[in-house]
């Protein structure tokens, strides 16, 4: 009846069977099948570990912040995909038909019922739908990164406004632009064409991205394993920036943060720009540009930092 | 370290942080709740889908602020909800207006990690036999088969006396135990509940 407490409570006969010495293989696979009798079993089962491993004496705050520094981005990237299919919460959106919004600043890792996985960048929307023929996502807005469980029957097919990405199994991403969306491969191949123009497909393979107009255009870029690595960088909260104009730059913060950053000086915008920052440092960035063209940065607005005003 | 990037380790890892950075401050959002006009099966159900949000994270060392990010996935949970219902209390959208201003300050948050002195204030709140069992376990780091052996009961019966402690704590957490103005409330009420 009072779902949420029966949950609660046998989530804590969970954890104290866990810690037992005939905890097993047979003990994991009934805590799956327990799992996946409810969606909220999953939270209820982490509230109730987090309760028993808050009992454990840890050095207050250092372990954490090693935690959070040990965790470099290129290990980041190197195990995301390992991770990305893992059984937490495949079980849990069995439902069709599911929305998923971030918010801005947001990144979200979404597990799918069929082993794929979805990572959604900020201010973005996707929905899913897993039939049984056909794996359907529509990108809404924004930008998302899929690493696709292999199927033939049942092919992952992504729609971005007019274009369309199909993979059988494979890892790419997929982001919204005005009058289209680039397609970036990291694994296997895909194929992808516009919805007017269905019959002109194109195959892109790993490391190949381009750009697909909803009028079909076409524009190819050989992307090299670093730039494909800097591009999704935003997979573990960074923004990586080789030789990129500070004004796109500036875009790229913008999507990331309320606190908008504005260039006042327009001689700067095709200066190019190295380093690699978190996506929600606009600030960091704004200093870093400011010291390297000596420009002024006013952070007066808690709104907008400006780059470069009259000094 | 072994177990670090696998699913097991992972797991934990996040569990760990929740324990951290999210558990000390549930009590606090769902007193924004209560506040929200939220009846208590909803927050039950509301708080346990935030954690089942926290579960599926590959990943936490990007959020910054465990509080804030708790607290912004269960306003959004909050407001999916009002949107499906037809008559929306006042109070519920003036909270989630408010939310904004919310965030605890940086002391707070300092505050908000629990000194260990007080987590073993909570040990001290359980049942006598259940406090035994899980000292010996947690503060001494006793298996629970040597707990049995040593108490002279089954493996089943310390197990039990955990799942009861994990219980317990869970629900001090809930209420906010480890604030020092809600325990004798709480002391009081536990008399009333066994």
């Amino acid at each position: 009846m009072m779902r949420p407490q029966d949950n609660s409570e046998q989530a804590a006969a969970w954890i104290a069977r866990m810690d037992s010495s005939d905890w097993s293989a047979q003990g994991e696979a009934e805590l799956q099948l327990w799992l996946a009798g409810d969606p909220l079993r999953r939270g209820a089962l982490l509230q109730a570990e987090a309760a028993w491993l808050s009992l454990d004496k840890v050095d207050d705050g250092v372990a954490a912040i090693h935690g959070r520094q040990r965790f470099s981005r290129r290990t980041v990237l190197g195990t995301a995909s390992a991770l990305a299919a893992t059984l937490i919460g495949a079980l849990f959106w069995r439902r069709s038909g599911t929305v998923y919004r971030t918010e801005v600043g947001e990144i979200r890792h979404v597990p799918l019922a069929d082993g794929s996985s979805a990572t959604i960048n900020s201010d973005s929307e996707v929905k899913v739908r897993l039939a049984d023929n056909r794996r359907e996502v529509r990108l809404a807005s924004g930008e998302a990164w899929f690493r696709v469980m292999k199927d033939p029957v049942r092919p992952f097919v992504v729609e971005a406004g007019q274009v369309v990405v199909q993979a059988v199994g494979t890892a790419f991403s997929v982001r919204r632009r005005e009058n289209g969306a680039d397609v970036l491969v990291t694994e296997g191949v895909v194929e992808t064409w516009a919805a007017q123009a269905d019959g002109h497909r194109i195959r892109l393979v790993a490391g190949q991205s381009a750009f697909v107009g909803d009028n079909a255009e076409v524009r190819m870029a050989a992307a090299t394993p670093s730039s494909v690595d800097r591009t999704l960088a935003w997979r573990s909260g960074t923004i990586d920036l080789s030789g990129e104009r500070v004004v796109d730059a500036i875009d790229e913060f913008n999507r990331y943060n309320r606190r908008k950053l504005v260039l006042e000086n327009p001689r700067l915008a095709s200066e190019q720009f190295d380093g690699s920052f978190r996506t929600d440092d606009p600030e960091g960035f704004a200093n870093a540009v400011g010291r390297s063209f000596g420009v002024a940065i006013d952070r007066n607005d808690p709104n907008v930092i400006r780059i470069g005003g009259p000094s | 370290m072994t177990d670090e990037f696998s699913e097991a380790g992972e797991r934990r890892r996040i569990a760990r942080w929740v324990a951290d950075e999210v558990l000390p401050h549930e009590a606090k959002v769902r007193g924004w709740l209560r506040r929200a006009r939220v009846s208590s099966e909803d927050i039950d159900e509301i708080i346990q889908e935030a954690y089942s949000r926290l579960s599926m994270l590959e990943r936490v060392d990007h959020i910054d602020s465990g509080y804030s990010y708790f607290f912004s996935i269960t306003r959004n949970l909050l407001t999916r909800r009002l949107k499906r219902q037809r008559i929306v209390p006042f109070e519920a959208i003036a909270e989630i207006d408010a939310f904004v201003d919310d965030k605890p300050s940086p002391e707070r948050q300092v505050a908000g990690k629990i000194a260990y002195a007080r987590i073993l204030d909570m040990i001290e709140l359980l049942p006598e036999r259940c406090r035994q069992v899980m000292r010996l376990r947690k503060i001494e780091g006793w298996t629970q088969r040597a707990i049995a052996e040593h108490l002279g009961v089954t493996e089943k019966a310390i197990e039990k006396q955990i799942w009861t402690g994990v219980r317990m704590i869970r629900e001090a957490w809930s209420r906010g135990e480890q604030d020092a103005e809600n325990r004798l409330d709480y002391s009081e009420r536990r008399g009333g509940e066994q």
